[in-house]
């Protein structure tokens, strides 16, 4: 990845007697297939085999008087017209001490994230992707999905961090997720920096087979109240995960904007049951949220948010650390790099049986339209899954309805493992009403 | 100046289109050229100013055989752009072995044109750090009217270039302007609410339009009194009830409920279709109720060119209770065996268009008058309006659900869901403030449950859509105000 004349550009650009001070850049240069499939045909024309190069680069800069002007820049610009695009940042500069750090050398961790086979697919290899389809087209075959829709995806990107500070650091990575829903209702995937072995994949498929099976008999007679919910990992993470991630976000907690104030993090207040735990690793090999510096030039390390209930840290980028005084953190980039931890959990089995009178809630509608900070939460379930005492009982469209940190902190909560699942399931008492 | 770059690509343009009559293939080349600039402001302080340019061109390429296949990169040389011809040639035919069915396109007028809204030379005006000062002072008047709580007041602006050249001739270029203000506000004890507003227009002058910033001022004020109150008020129980919402949420029924329905590229599985195609004047609503989607000038989401290079035309997807007009474009129009509405629009260069709503809107026949403007309407007003209407005899409690906070489709199943900023329950008892909560349901329950509008047609409800992981923005409304009788199948979360 050249953008030397980028780096260029930031050490000779001044604008009104400014010159700069400082600097970093954040650069990522990809290739990227995708091939999706809509409404069961693979490769149409608003899902088509899909090939993509790109330079992109995010600037911050340190102007001699203080201020600081951010920007992100296309490979037209990178390449071509750096200057340009440099002097044209100054005329959004602004004031923010807390924005002027920059970061130099460190010692960076070793993870992997390149896989070869991956990179083969991002060039476009689209062979090893039959045997995938086929696998795909079988179920939906078998089991007499009247459709399916989803997409296979494979990138190669270069991600590298250069400042002013002698900071200048690269790697090279890859990513492959896929993802498949039936009948445009359930659906499974996965995502990491490599693929997913075909036993892997094939198991997988075979597990969102029977929910969506489910999904066929009818159970709309069961009355509302509260009762025993399992929310899937994929609610967990769309929503249990997203909101507490968006509460502990640092400018959330810098404003006040957020449920979490400054000082219940002085104080490791408890805000969550007391084996809860939430952390984040990307050190993990092959993860998709695996890398090892972030745009920042931050040295990538575990960090833990909440431990055993109790606020730890927000997550915390250069400028609001500073500003809440607090070390700098480095963020999640993907799910499988969160861990939302407790008790050893309830095997699916048990909790299933567990909640009999209750309900699976496989999927929900309406995360987006949730009041994060106020942990209040009112979403349409019509991927629900009746439980009795024999296991699915048929459908239930249902809406669910609490409030998040009423349930995290519920004596009453288990933690459920999900055969293949990453993240755990979770079995709580919740007001559900049948619609 | 605003098209300098798109109008300067005529070389590698031509020499695409060429390149693929050679090769026997069909080319639409879409070029893109867009520039982003955001301020935004917290207590009173600066706290992000950012800009962003993202150009670069698509090559969408059917082959003799059919096979189709999408490449992009963020340049315009010419011998990259045509290496990548070559590419995505290559990998359409490879398409071919994984079980990719041929694409039937339908037949295009080629135009050339060069659209350019008028008003532009304002973004060349535009100083961050003044815009900044602006917010400012915004946010001061802004807490005058309700103090103690955290605000945030953000501008965004957005330029928008696209150009479309076509193997047969078409080479239509121009410009979606767009710049939105939006207010945040939280509540700062220990049950914290947030509430949102915002207000839209072509360009940043809207920051000095008197008019605007009134309606900004009215909507924030309100925005921010409610994030005050939500926290010490109760939940609504959930079931079904009498309704009243707002253009704002109408916006989000028109949009969730029909619109992503009768999107064309999924007619294989949406409820508005039977076998694929579309299950044109089968009745779907009460017969004074109309769903019509276009373009509108000046709008958030106004587009007048579809992503394929073809003038966007308007779609009445429900006529007076019966489905008329599907969204689609040239890929979906003929399979689905509906009128080609040229609906394809695309978040960026790099990936496929797909049929998308523009500005939506629910039209009654027979709505009733509503005087003032739309912010003049309280809860105290509403129901003064019901009563004057027959409305709290018919219902002697109804429930007012009041502003859009984003809503969520299944077309497959029908079900939608979109959420509200309150709840008002209005009757003989008085008015109670509750906590928002998801309002659910089939769309065909919703449609016929749609009883009285109030008002004029407001359609600046602004949004962004989300569908198939590409954000474009959205917009549209109805009459101020619209009345849904309970029905079983439409329901109100709760607790």
């Amino acid at each position: 990845m050249d953008v030397s004349g980028l780096v260029e550009a930031l050490g000779a650009t001044r604008v009104d007697g400014h010159f700069v001070d400082a600097w970093s850049l954040a650069a990522t240069e990809a290739r990227r297939m995708t091939l999706g499939t809509k409404d069961s045909r693979t490769g149409s024309p608003h899902a088509p085999l899909a090939l993509s190069e790109s330079l992109t680069a995010r600037v911050k800069i340190v102007w001699s008087d203080g201020r600081i002007s951010r920007g992100a820049l296309d490979r037209r610009q990178i390449v071509q017209d750096a200057a340009a695009a440099l002097r044209a940042t100054r005329a959004s500069s602004y004031d923010d001490p807390d924005a002027r750090l920059v970061l130099g050398p460190a010692a960076f961790p070793d993870v992997r994230v390149f896989d070869a086979a991956t990179d083969a697919l991002a060039a476009g290899a689209l062979e090893p992707l039959a045997s995938r389809l086929a696998a795909i087209r079988g179920r939906v075959a078998a089991h007499g999905f009247r459709t399916w829709s989803g997409s296979l995806q494979a990138a190669r990107a270069t991600a590298r961090v250069v400042t002013s500070e002698g900071l200048d650091a690269a790697t090279l990575g890859t990513s492959w997720s896929w993802h498949a829903s039936f009948d445009g209702e359930i659906g499974t995937g996965f995502a990491a920096r490599s693929q997913d072995d075909e036993p892997a994949f094939h198991a997988r498929l075979d597990r969102a087979v029977p929910a969506a099976l489910a999904l066929r008999a009818d159970a709309s007679s069961r009355a509302g109240g509260v009762v025993p919910v399992l929310l899937h990992p994929d609610v967990v993470e769309e929503f249990v995960i997203a909101a507490l991630l968006h509460n502990l976000d640092g400018a959330a907690v810098a404003h006040g904007t957020g449920a979490f104030r400054r000082d219940q993090f002085q104080t490791r207040a408890a805000v969550l049951r007391e084996d809860l735990t939430l952390r984040h690793d990307p050190l993990v090999p092959l993860a998709s949220g695996a890398y090892r510096f972030t745009q920042e030039g931050l040295p990538a390390r575990p960090v833990t948010f909440i431990e055993a209930g109790r606020l730890v840290s927000p997550l915390l980028d250069l400028k609001y650390a500073r500003r809440l005084e607090l070390p700098p953190t480095p963020p999640p980039s993907a799910i499988d790099t969160v861990f939302l931890e407790g008790p050893p959990p309830l095997e699916y089995a048990a909790a299933c049986a567990a909640a009999a009178g209750g309900a699976l809630v496989l999927g929900v509608l309406g995360v987006h339209t949730q009041d994060f900070t106020s942990g209040d939460f009112s979403m349409s379930a019509p991927q629900t899954v009746a439980l009795g005492p024999r296991g699915f009982e048929g459908r239930l469209r249902a809406t669910i309805s609490g409030n998040l940190f009423g349930i995290l902190r519920s004596p009453q909560l288990r933690l459920v493992a999900f055969p293949g699942e990453h993240t755990p399931g979770l079995l709580v008492p919740i007001r559900l009403d049948p619609v | 100046m605003f098209l300098d770059t798109l109008t300067s690509l005529d070389t590698v343009a031509a020499a695409l289109v060429e390149r693929a009559r050679v090769r026997g293939a069909y080319l639409i080349w879409r070029a893109q050229e867009r520039s982003c600039a955001r301020v935004l402001v917290r207590s009173g302080r600066v706290e992000e100013m950012a800009t962003s340019v993202s150009s670069g061109h698509g090559i969408h390429v059917v082959d003799e055989h059919g096979g189709v296949a999408l490449a992009s990169r963020d340049d315009f040389h010419d011998g990259p752009a045509l290496a990548l011809l070559d590419r995505a040639l290559e990998s359409a035919a490879l398409a071919h072995r994984l079980g990719v069915p041929p694409a039937f396109l339908s037949g295009l007028t080629p135009e050339s044109a060069r659209l350019i809204p008028a008003g532009l030379d304002a973004y060349e005006r535009l100083e961050p750090s003044r815009a900044a000062a602006r917010l400012a002072e915004l946010e001061a008047e802004i807490a005058a009217r309700a103090p103690g709580l955290t605000t945030t007041l953000a501008l965004s602006t957005d330029l928008d270039a696209w150009r479309v050249v076509r193997s047969d001739g078409a080479d239509v270029t121009w410009i979606m302007p767009r710049c939105v203000l939006r207010f945040s506000a939280s509540s700062r004890g220990a049950a914290r609410h947030t509430v949102g507003a915002s207000v839209s227009g072509p360009t940043p002058d809207l920051l000095d339009d008197p008019g605007k910033i009134a309606t900004f001022l009215t909507r924030a004020a309100t925005a921010a009194r409610l994030a005050a109150a939500l926290p010490d008020a109760p939940n609504h129980p959930a079931g079904s009830f009498p309704l009243v919402i707002d253009y704002a949420l109408a916006k989000g029924l028109a949009h969730e409920a029909f619109g992503h329905a009768s999107e064309a590229d999924g007619f294989r599985s949406s409820v508005l279709a039977r076998d694929g195609r579309f299950r044109s004047g089968d009745t779907v609503g009460a017969a004074h109720v109309s769903i019509v989607d276009e373009p509108v000038a000046g709008d958030h989401a106004w587009q007048p060119y579809s992503a394929s290079g073809v003038r966007r035309e308007r779609a009445t997807i429900v006529d007076h209770g019966r489905l008329a007009d599907a969204l689609t474009d040239p890929w979906s129009a003929p399979l689905a065996g509906a009128r080609l509405t040229n609906a394809d629009r695309a978040e960026s260069f790099r990936v496929a268009p797909l049929p998308r709503m523009s500005n939506i809107r629910i039209e009654l026949e027979g709505a009733r008058p509503a005087a003032g403007a739309f912010e003049d309407y309280g809860p105290a007003e509403v129901r003064e309006l019901l009563a004057e209407a027959g409305v709290l005899a018919r219902h002697p409690e109804v429930v007012f659900l009041s502003g859009y906070s984003g809503g969520q489709v299944n077309p497959t199943t029908g079900d939608f869901v979109f959420n509200c900023k309150a709840i008002y329950t209005l009757g003989a008892r008085g008015i109670r403030l509750h906590k928002p909560a998801i309002f659910s349901g089939s769309m065909f329950g919703a449609l016929h449950a749609i009883r009285e509008g109030f008002g004029p047609l407001l359609l600046d409800a602004i949004g962004t859509c989300g569908k198939w992981g590409q954000s474009v923005p959205s917009s549209g409304g109805s009459h101020y105000f619209l009345v849904l009788d309970p029905a079983p199948t439409v329901r109100l979360g709760g607790r």
